[in-house]
């Protein structure tokens, strides 16, 4: 499998996500308002000697996309970790019109390619089903489509996704859609999840390896199912060449000084790490602090 | 021990996600699903070991199920769990329990005559902030308390053709009261009592036809207390729904949404660490970690917990059926005030 990189910039503080304070996401998202904010974000990061970015399918992903795109020369040589879906979007669209109005309004609103709900209607709940592996792959191209062009290194998958099918325990949805992305974006497979124990030992059984698995790492277990012991023998008990491990949450949403928590992530066995950071300071002091 | 047999009943936004959590219980075994969607139930019937049902009565006879959890439009909780008690099985309802205060008190008694475990979904009460707020209040750190206001807030709503669905009329459930303020009442009915009388209620239409978007309302109670509760569900400045809820007592006040909380006390109180003056407290200083994680600790930890009370039958449930009559009792009393005094 090919090594992932070993420092992945983030992109929650651009989208006025802050989990623990609303003052604080109030603040990034009116900061980040003007996009070339952001750029100059990505600029610092850059000068860092960072050359990996995360970003979530969400709608103004697809302008910082056609951004990095303009700019070839300067940034032709950025590798690229998407992870889909936006899930806002389906969650809203869920809650407000049912689960099958919801995709096939996804799906079809600006394209006239056909209708899921057309289908169904001429019997064909049996080929939805049957098809629904195809279905996935359908709304994979959906959110991808903004990355076309980039250099596309992993594609992960949502751990609002990746844990409720983990759940479930459904094993042909793990395979398609890792069988999908490196075929269709001869990119490695990613999954993001807050259950990391119990996901990998879940692809072993099933016999599914060369995936990148994302999981909030700290030394505090925050966001960290069942608990951080686990993860600590999981990690280290792993073989990088079937499982590649990348670390997010590193400071559990602020709640660890950065010197601490990294004092404990480089004493993990983990291949990666995505944070995010907003000021030349921080992101600076991390790139330095980061020793795995 | 065998394990226990489990089954959903309308799996939609929330019975797909119960599922996912509840699957991971070592104890309990999935038997059964009842859903008339087609494509999820031959979703569902494709890819899991689980019997699917259009229709509840028949999950009943033909897979016995110990345990039920009820997700499906709040119109139909109250039939289907009047049944599932006479067959002796456990329920787990999705709030807002049922959409009449009658009905839910009914179950109550029934469930309590039975001796069945029930509970209701309001997950704030196993959420890692409110369950600490709730230590505090208990624990008289902020000594009597004298005023509140409740608050929730989300974007739920945000187009005006959103006409369809059961979120669309209050036969079924629907609207920013049944749907939303629930969570805010069950809080104040959690942390504070239950109020006594309701006043000044007042609903807005923003995006809706049919359901108030907005609402808001006072609560009294004896001893001179009183609290205001407000909710939004087309507030398009929230990401995802927020609870707030700010409570105010004689020896200081505390200002909690589902991460963090403040807290200014007018003396020390070391035997909560806590100062003079302000304080804040973040969920990561004050968590549990749960064995499996899919949309929050608090959703994980409320089905745990039915579980553990189904195993443990003296285990005190944390959300019961009579908690559900009581917040049915403070929303149909909204909706009274309102008709009575709400519009010019
Ligand atoms: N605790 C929370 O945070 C929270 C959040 C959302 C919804 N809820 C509650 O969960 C419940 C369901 O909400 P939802 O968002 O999942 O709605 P939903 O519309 O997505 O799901 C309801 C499901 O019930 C099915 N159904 C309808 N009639 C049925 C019947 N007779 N038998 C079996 N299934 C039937 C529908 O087909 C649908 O799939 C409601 O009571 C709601 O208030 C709670």
């Amino acid at each position: 499998m090919q090594a992932i990189d070993r420092i992945v910039f983030g992109d929650n503080q651009f989208f006025g996500i802050n989990h623990m304070s609303q003052e604080k996401a109030q603040q990034l998202s009116e900061q980040f308002f003007n996009i070339s904010n952001v750029y100059q974000v990505y600029d610092v990061a850059f000068e860092a000697g960072i050359r990996a970015v995360m970003l979530n399918s969400n709608d103004r992903a697809a302008v910082i996309c056609d951004h990095f795109r303009e700019n070839p020369r300067k940034y032709g040589d950025i590798r690229w970790y998407p992870s889909i879906p936006y899930p806002h979007k389906y969650a809203n669209l869920v809650a407000e019109k049912g689960i099958i109005p919801a995709i096939n309004e996804v799906l079809f609103k600006h394209n006239s390619t056909g209708d899921i709900l057309g289908i169904m209607a001429k019997g064909g709940i049996a080929v939805f089903s049957k098809d629904a592996l195809m279905v996935m792959q359908m709304l994979v191209d959906l959110e991808m489509k903004m990355f076309r062009g980039l250099d596309i290194k992993v594609v992960f998958l949502q751990n609002i996704i990746t844990d409720l099918i983990l759940g479930y325990g459904v094993r042909a949805v793990f395979e398609g859609y890792c069988d999908y992305i490196r075929k269709r974006y001869g990119a490695l497979p990613g999954l993001i999840t807050q259950n990391m124990p119990f996901l990998k030992s879940k692809l072993e059984e099933w016999g599914i390896g060369e995936v990148v698995i994302c999981s909030s790492y700290n030394k505090i277990g925050y966001l960290m199912s069942p608990d951080v012991e686990s993860y600590v023998m999981a990690a280290r008990n792993n073989d990088p060449s079937v499982y590649q491990l990348m670390a997010m949450s590193t400071l559990a949403s602020g709640a660890i000084p950065a010197s601490d928590a990294y004092d404990f992530i480089n004493r993990q066995n983990i291949q990666s790490v995505v944070f995010g950071a907003s000021s030349r300071g921080h992101i600076r002091e991390t790139v330095d602090l980061i020793r795995i | 021990m065998p394990e226990i047999k489990l089954a959903i009943v309308g799996a939609g936004r929330m019975g797909i996600t119960h599922y996912a959590i509840i699957n991971s219980h070592p104890d309990v075994s999935m038997v059964s699903v009842a859903e008339p969607s087609p494509l999820v139930l031959t979703l569902m019937a494709r890819y899991l070991s689980v019997a699917t049902f259009k229709d509840y009565r028949q999950l009943f006879d033909q897979t016995h199920p110990d345990a039920i959890l009820v997700c499906t439009p709040p119109n139909l909780h109250f039939e289907i769990i009047r049944e599932a008690g006479r067959r002796g099985i456990h329920v787990f309802s999705e709030k807002p329990f049922t959409t009449k205060f009658a009905e839910a008190s009914e179950l109550a008694r029934y469930f309590t005559d039975l001796g069945l475990i029930n509970q209701v979904g309001y997950v704030n009460r196993f959420n890692d902030i409110f369950c600490k707020v709730k230590e505090y209040i208990a624990g008289g750190l902020i000594g009597k308390v004298i005023r509140f206001k409740s608050e929730m807030f989300c974007c739920t709503v945000t187009h005006r053709d959103e006409g369809s669905g059961w979120r669309a009329t209050h036969e079924c459930g629907g609207g920013a009261v049944y749907e939303m303020a629930s969570h805010a009442i069950d809080l104040v009915n959690f942390l504070v009592g239950k109020p006594e009388k309701i006043v000044g209620s007042s609903l807005n239409h923003i995006y809706s036809k049919n359901v108030e978007d907005a609402v808001s309302t006072t609560l009294l109670y004896r001893n001179d207390v009183s609290g205001t509760l407000y909710i939004n569900w087309s507030d398009t400045s929230y990401r995802k729904p927020v609870n707030k809820i700010e409570i105010f007592g004689e020896g200081g006040r505390i200002l909690a949404d589902q991460y963090s909380a403040k807290i200014f006390l007018n003396k020390p109180a070391e035997s909560w660490s806590l100062h003079q003056g302000w304080n804040t407290i973040y969920v990561t200083d004050v968590f549990k970690p749960v064995p499996f994680y899919v949309r929050g600790n608090e959703f994980t930890r409320q089905l745990y917990h039915f579980v553990e009370c189904i195993r443990n039958r003296s285990a005190f449930s944390r959300c019961t059926f009579s908690d559900g009559a009581d917040a049915l009792e403070v929303i149909e009393e909204i909706f009274t005030d309102y008709e009575l005094h709400g519009r010019i």
